[in-house]
């Protein structure tokens, strides 16, 4: 080892040099009462895909919502559009430590969509997104009613680029952005948990930035 | 809404180092063949995705994932049932 | 099977290395080549890329990989970096780097995006903005090889002080019949530019690149939408795609833990 640093767990196991005058940049941001634990605030907004960027048309799209077998409720472009609008301003975090302020989306509140199938409550416990590409993920219906989550078609005022997962996305901003599924197309009720891609694969099951879950183990 | 661009990362080759380092041969030019679609190429040309969560590696032909590598704290991932095998040629 | 099959290289685990900052060049207003010694080098082949990884006084760590900017003929390792604002590491190594200074590196990694003399040409390299530094890897490595391959160097640009390499490519190409240089500036074109303008798009390709019949061997190197594009373009216009290499620059947003 090279001596003493005052943070020890940030230290490499074997010997590293130190770069004279480098530091980080990151620690010198904002709010520290609104950037969750090892995040930095980001003005960008970095593109993360797990593959290539689907090129939906429209008029091919449709969102469906189902339990078991059954489908539950399936929308076009132009019925999706048609349910109750929601605009909400949030956070967002990235496992990958960017956190971006006051990001702005228009959609589809979960707790809208359950009314629009007439359910007054949800048909279980826990959903998996499944997207265009193959992506899945993971989310308990507890953090999608009451607000918390929404099928988001609009990111400041206008449609979702490809790239950040137009045409629609799922928003879940209390949880690591990794939750937000891109190219979302169907959520599907499980009566028992399962992980997703990055679930199954080295991230945590979860992933609340604030109690820093990243990863499986934490 | 810009491209992060906030550094410059050879984002293919984030990918690649995250296998490299669990294979004591050079995996760029191992061959594999995609479980998917059958199609047959060298690793170092297949298509790398997601590489700071991890690397996502796909079918150039069929975009299928053949193999993930991820690096986290607790430990280093990796899965390949997307390939039928991977082919290190010998240099006899 | 491609013409460039390699056999796989036993490779030594990947240990972080010392270099020591011998000279510092600058390529344009916001592009450096870092001259570096390392002591132990093993030896790379162009196209190839390292892993650097700086530390701060108080532990902090931060991990970028770059491509190899000099051939393997060169004995001190260049690294060419582009400083990208908000970025972390890139304005430390653009800006704040002395003659002197030491950071860990690790490699050479990657035996795919390769390309030797003896693998012969004609070698078709297809550079957006940084990306240029890798085949330059290649081209200073050609120069210095007898029997020139024909090559051509299809580079795109924002605006003609953005063009890295610029004098030295121009050199080159002078002294060097077999060599061509294309330059496409796509956003700033100087008073009586004759040049290209715009993105290389499927109708430059094949203007400029040497037919499929040929069989080139080509590098794509930039962003990845631009290495996507491009490469789409060459398969549209019949290369073979198993004869097309890339290399993608992606976004940052952390290396893991």
């Amino acid at each position: 080892m090279t001596g003493r640093l005052p943070n020890e767990s940030m230290i490499a196991m074997d010997e590293t040099t130190i770069s004279r005058g480098f530091r980080s940049k990151r620690q010198e941001q904002t709010p520290k009462n609104r950037l969750p634990p090892g995040q930095y605030v980001t003005t960008d907004f970095p593109v993360l895909s797990a593959g290539p960027t689907p090129q939906i048309k429209l008029g091919d799209w449709t969102f469906a919502l189902q339990l078991g077998g059954s489908l539950l409720g399936k929308w076009n472009w132009a019925e999706f559009e048609a349910l109750p609008q929601t605009t909400i301003k949030r956070d967002i975090h990235c496992v990958t430590k960017w956190s971006k302020f006051d990001t702005t989306w228009q959609g589809v509140t979960f707790d809208d969509l359950l009314k629009a199938v007439g359910l007054t409550e949800p048909a279980a416990p826990y959903i998996m997104a499944h997207c265009d590409g193959g992506y899945t993920t993971n989310v308990p219906v507890a953090d999608l009613i009451g607000g918390k989550g929404m099928i988001t078609t609009r990111y400041e005022g206008l449609p979702i680029p490809p790239a950040h997962g137009g045409p629609a996305r799922l928003l879940v901003p209390h949880l690591y952005f990794w939750k937000s599924a891109k190219w979302i197309r169907r959520v599907r009720f499980m009566e028992k948990d399962q992980p997703g891609f990055w679930e199954s694969f080295g991230y945590h099951n979860y992933g609340d930035p604030w109690k820093e879950q990243r990863y499986d183990g934490d | 809404m810009t491209e992060n661009v906030s550094d410059l990362v050879l984002e293919g080759n984030a990918a690649v180092t995250l296998l490299q380092e669990l294979f004591a041969c050079d995996i760029t030019v191992a061959r594999t063949q995609c479980e998917a679609c059958g199609s047959i190429e060298g690793v170092g040309s297949l298509r790398p995705y997601a590489a700071p969560m991890g690397a996502v590696l796909r079918c150039s032909h069929c975009d299928g994932i053949l193999m993930r590598a991820a690096h986290t704290p607790h430990g280093r991932w990796l899965e390949m049932k997307g390939a039928r095998y991977l082919r290190f040629q010998s240099s006899m | 099977m491609t013409a460039t099959e390699t056999a796989a290289q036993p490779v030594r685990r990947l240990e972080w290395q010392l270099a020591q900052v011998r000279e510092i060049v600058v390529e344009t207003y916001r592009v450096k080549s870092l001259l570096l010694h390392v002591a132990n080098w093993r030896g790379h082949l162009s196209g190839q890329h390292l892993d650097i990884r700086l530390t701060a006084e108080d532990g902090y760590q931060a991990q970028r990989s770059y491509s190899i900017a000099s051939p393997p003929e060169d004995e001190l390792l260049t690294l060419t970096v582009e400083r990208v604002d908000n970025g972390e590491v890139s304005p430390y190594l653009v800006d704040d780097l002395h003659v002197g200074d030491q950071f860990d590196l690790r490699g050479p990694i990657g035996g795919y995006f390769v390309w030797t003399a003896a693998m012969g040409g004609p070698l078709c390299l297809i550079a957006g903005g940084s990306g240029v530094v890798p085949l330059m890897a290649m081209l200073r490595h050609r120069e210095r090889r007898d029997g020139h391959a024909p090559a051509l160097l299809l580079c795109s640009s924002r605006s003609p002080e953005d063009v890295i390499y610029r004098a030295e490519l121009d050199a080159m190409a002078r002294r060097d019949p077999n060599l061509r240089v294309v330059n496409t500036l796509t956003r700033k074109q100087p008073d009586g530019w004759m040049g290209r303008r715009g993105r290389i798009d499927k109708a430059l390709l094949a203007q400029e690149c040497f037919p499929p019949e040929q069989s080139p061997k080509i590098f794509v190197c930039g962003s990845t939408p631009f290495v996507e594009d491009v490469s789409r373009f060459l398969v549209e216009l019949g290369y073979d795609p198993l004869t097309i290499k890339t290399e993608r620059f992606g976004p940052s947003g952390g290396q893991g833990p």
